[in-house]
């Protein structure tokens, strides 16, 4: 469903993302691991058709991010952590139903939608209110009900988890068990290896925008010889800086 | 272009921006409130000092002449007498000191003539008033001397007036009110068509782009033109709607009165179909010039607070002509004026309100407007696609 082909991104004189390859087949959750400044959300808005790259290419549901960026948005929904881009002026279904417009919902069905998702992240109580005093966990929420209003088959969360507190990560990680079972596509970007591990299939190590390692975290496991997570990717962040 | 996409993302901007309040007093309160109240208290101001001045005009006199018996005629004048008059003068207890020389009746008497030495403070209004006051004194006193003259010699007044002028002002009300509005007007206009959108052009690309927004907007499928398109007509209608409330706040403002020209009715009769449609043309192209230089430099910003030290510079750009133009009247307009960006539009304001359109100039003007707001809105469009422009990284 994703194809990574030996994608770089270069801004200027800096290679933020250099030579990635890697693979997400459909239905599956994928984590992309590494530590801030790694490339993560340089690939991610690659991904997106944000940014393009400056070598190689990605496909998406069979469409290239270079020639065919529209057909690629309509498959994917991204949801960016840290800031999470909403509306501090709009309500919360003005927030949802503005990005629904935008894929081409209307009327009834984007209703039913709007309603069906704010059933779903327990959203009821402040659907009608405005974004801006909202707490992080609610703007998240919001965040992810614009993210799957038009029922992506590829979602995209650039560390969703960031600054969230336990139990509205705990919840957030939830939300993406769910979506698995949808049959979603699912790339999931995180420093946190523990988080990684509970939710990805398969992973890919990015340190300095080279891809260190790609595949299922037993085979990790073995290929380190170690059994924590944090430990391996300690060391494979180390060895990449010698 | 899908125009059901623009009109989607033209809706939530303008949902978005009459709900922000920096930009609702940007655009409303500053042309409905404080222009009308500020003019308001300006003319108060005027008004009150002319008053004052008009119901005490006290002055010292030193020497004896009758001049004195007609200067005491003047209404409100007081004659007094201080001890220091030239530091009366100074601190304004005094508005003018008469010096009358010795002999002074004597020498006009005998045909001869006199000088009269008047101070005063050219600094203070009220000074500047009491001279014409003395003026009129000794004006009254020179035709008694004149008349007095005249008879000793057997001749008429007329034997030094010959000729008898009647002046009949050929400027209808309607071309007084427009001719003392194109002064004003367009100078208003034209600033709040530049002022009233660099709010919502600095929120809606520089301050999107701060809060992550923007970066969403573009994973949409809808194409950088789609979301310019309706960003930059947001930013129009938010100069249009500031223009025309400061259009209505000084409309408000001259019919209060305190403004008009003595003796002038105030009409917009000058306001015809013709003038209507060049002034609407005039200032929907200029709305979409400033929108897309706003929306340029609010691209090109990487903050909010960056957009907002930039967009001083389109005020400046509309201020330099519109102040150029303010003095000058719209027959006397180079023509140079008509081809040049923000200049045009000024002119053509101008002559709107003087209720005296020109065709060519009208052609030349919206015509070259035209031009410069195509170059302007494909330099935003281009800037607009670049992947640096648009995304923070």
């Amino acid at each position: 469903m994703i194809e990574v082909n030996q994608v770089s991104k270069r801004f200027g004189n800096i290679a933020a993302v250099r030579n990635v390859t890697f693979s997400v087949s459909s239905g599956e959750v994928y984590g992309l691991l590494g530590e801030n400044g790694a490339g993560k959300t340089t690939t991610m808005r690659m991904m997106a058709t944000i940014l393009q790259p400056t070598e190689g290419d990605i496909r998406i549901g069979g469409f290239s991010v270079r020639t065919q960026p529209v057909e690629v948005r309509r498959r994917i929904g991204i949801l960016f952590g840290g800031d999470v881009g909403l509306y501090n002026r709009l309500t919360a279904r003005e927030n949802i139903a503005y990005f629904g417009r935008l894929y081409g919902l209307t009327g009834a069905r984007l209703d039913q939608r709007i309603d069906q998702l704010s059933r779903m992240l327990h959203m009821e109580a402040f659907i009608d209110r405005r974004v801006g005093g909202f707490s992080r966990g609610m703007k998240q929420k919001v965040a992810i009900a614009r993210t799957l209003v038009h029922d992506p088959d590829v979602i995209l969360l650039d560390e969703p988890t960031t600054g969230l507190d336990v139990t509205a990560a705990n919840m957030f990680r939830r939300m993406v068990a769910m979506l698995r079972e949808e049959g979603k596509t699912i790339l999931f970007s995180s420093h946190n290896m523990g988080e990684i591990e509970k939710l990805c299939s398969r992973i890919a190590i990015i340190h300095k925008g080279s891809l260190r390692y790609a595949g299922t975290v037993a085979a990790l496991r073995e290929r380190c010889g170690m059994n924590d997570l944090d430990d391996i990717f300690m060391a494979m962040v180390e060895e990449g800086g010698r | 272009m899908d125009r059901q996409v623009v009109w989607t993302i033209f809706g939530k901007e303008m949902l978005d921006l009459l709900r922000d309040r920096k930009t609702l007093i940007g655009t409303f309160l500053i042309p409905l409130v404080v222009i009308p109240f500020v003019f308001f208290l300006l003319s108060m101001s005027y008004s009150n000092v002319e008053k004052e001045a008009r119901a005490y005009v006290p002055i010292a006199v030193t020497g004896t002449s009758k001049l004195v018996d007609h200067l005491r005629s003047q209404p409100g004048v007081r004659i007094l007498s201080p001890d220091r008059p030239a530091e009366a003068l100074q601190a304004g207890e005094l508005r003018a000191i008469v010096t009358i020389p010795d002999h002074f009746d004597q020498a006009l008497r005998s045909g001869g003539s006199a000088r009269l030495h008047v101070a005063y403070d050219n600094t203070n209004q009220k000074s500047v008033y009491a001279k014409s006051v003395i003026d009129s004194a000794v004006q009254q006193y020179s035709s008694d001397i004149v008349s007095m003259r005249l008879r000793q010699a057997g001749l008429s007044a007329e034997a030094i007036k010959p000729i008898e002028t009647t002046y009949e002002n050929a400027a209808s009300d309607e071309r007084q009110t427009g001719g003392m509005l194109a002064g004003i007007i367009p100078l208003m206009v034209v600033l709040s068509l530049a002022s009233g959108g660099v709010a919502a052009a600095t929120d809606l690309v520089a301050g999107e782009k701060e809060r992550g927004t923007l970066e969403s907007l573009l994973t949409t499928p809808i194409a950088a033109n789609q979301i310019l398109t309706a960003k930059l007509l947001a930013v129009m209608v938010m100069s249009c709607i500031s223009a025309t409330a400061s259009l209505l706040s000084l409309s408000f403002v001259f019919r209060l009165g305190p403004l008009k020209v003595d003796g002038t009715v105030l009409s917009f009769g000058f306001l015809s179909p013709a003038s209507l449609a060049v002034l609407a043309a005039t200032i929907v192209l200029l709305a979409a010039l400033f929108a897309g230089l706003e929306l340029t430099l609010s691209t090109v910003a990487k903050s909010f607070k960056e957009g907002q030290t930039y967009m001083t510079g389109v005020v400046i750009l509309a201020m330099i002509p519109s102040y150029m133009l303010m003095p000058i009247h719209p027959v006397d307009i180079p023509a140079l004026y008509y081809v040049l960006p923000v200049f045009n539009g000024v002119a053509l304001c101008k002559e709107a309100f003087y209720g005296a359109v020109d065709p060519l100039h009208t052609l030349v003007g919206l015509g070259t407007s035209l031009l410069y707001v195509s170059v302007v809105i494909a330099a935003t469009a281009r800037l607009f696609r670049r992947e640096g422009a648009v995304v923070r990284w």
